[in-house]
Order: structure tokens, then sequence, then C-alpha cells
């Protein structure tokens, strides 16, 4: 970001995406969280039986494929319609 | 390790920064505040979108299957010309 990595210029940005990069992992962790308990423990018992805790796994893997997906969904149109917007600018 | 977040920070004197600095701090801000809100909203389509996707029930495989890929897609999709069709709407009984 700069050649003085100790400048305070340099420090607010480090720390402003470090709290950005904080924030989307405590979203994620969350999410996964609540769909997952959801659909791999029904009916908690005395503890996680390892079918549950596989259940988690497979599901923190698809909620994470699901994320990856809808991020590229999204930006991709984004991209396009900023892309018509200013399109549509330079015809009128 | 530094874990010390916002601690970090309070040792610094900002008034310092030149004015260039300032305006390009300001301008980084304002970019990784519009990131943030893209993020938030991927976050919150994922939700939606999981739940209407992905049958409820356990998870056996952690792939995305041949159907629900394409529904994700199509449901970020759906979900945004619907926010247009409100959007719309609302301008409409504005007028």
């Amino acid at each position: 970001m700069s050649a003085f990595p100790n400048d305070p210029k340099t420090q607010v940005m480090r720390q402003v995406q470090q709290e950005a990069a904080m924030q989307n992992a405590r979203m994620l962790v969350e999410k996964l969280n609540e769909h997952c308990f959801e659909r791999c423990v029904p009916k908690p018992g005395t503890s996680l039986s390892k079918g549950e805790e596989s259940c988690f796994t497979a599901c923190m893997e698809k909620y994470m494929s699901a994320w990856n997906t809808v991020s590229k969904t999204y930006v991709a149109r984004i991209q396009k319609e900023s892309q018509q917007a200013s399109g549509l600018q330079n015809t009128f | 390790m530094d874990l010390g977040g916002s601690s970090s920070l309070s040792g610094l004197d900002l008034s310092k920064l030149s004015d260039r600095d300032k305006q390009e701090l300001q301008q980084f801000v304002v970019n990784e505040s519009q990131k943030a809100r893209i993020q938030a909203s991927i976050h919150s389509l994922t939700d939606t979108c999981f739940r209407k996707c992905i049958p409820s029930g356990t998870v056996k495989n952690g792939k995305l299957d041949k159907y629900e890929e394409p529904c994700m897609r199509q449901c970020v999709d759906r979900f945004l010309d619907a926010n247009m069709v409100v959007l719309r709407e609302l301008e409409r009984l504005r007028q």
C-alpha cells in the first residue's frame, strides 16, 4: 500500500481493511452456524454425534460454495448494470 | 501478533497528515464502505437463496449439485429483478 509501512495513513488503511475482513468472517461464521445447526441438529442430544459432525462439515462446504456462487453472480450483475448505466448516460 | 484492534491506532496523530494524504484516506474509506456494503448484500443473498435452493433436512454432500448451483444463480438474479420492480413501482406511486 505504501513504501512506509508505519506512516499513519498506511496504518489507518491497514486497520480499516482488517476490520472489514473481521466483520466479514464474523458474518460468515454466524450464518454457517445458523443454517447448519438448523439442518444438522434437528433434535439436540446429550452430545454432538458423529453423524451430526459430518453433516456440519458437508453443510459448511455447501454454504461456502453457495456464498462463492452468489458473490460471482452478484458482482457480474453489478458490473453489467453499471456498464448499462454509463451506456445510457452516453445515449442521452 | 497484533490483536489490539483499535488500540494500535490510539497513538496516531492524524492531524499531522498532509491534505493529500487526508484526501487519499477519505477516498479509501469511501471505497471500503462500498465494498463492505456489497459484501453485506452477498451475505444476505446467500442466506435467502440457501434457504430456497437447498432443501431442508440433513446435508449429505458438500458440493453444490447440478440443481442447486443454477438455483443459487437464478435466485440472485430474480431477487435483484424483484428489487427493481419494487423500486420502479414506488417511483410510479411517487409521481
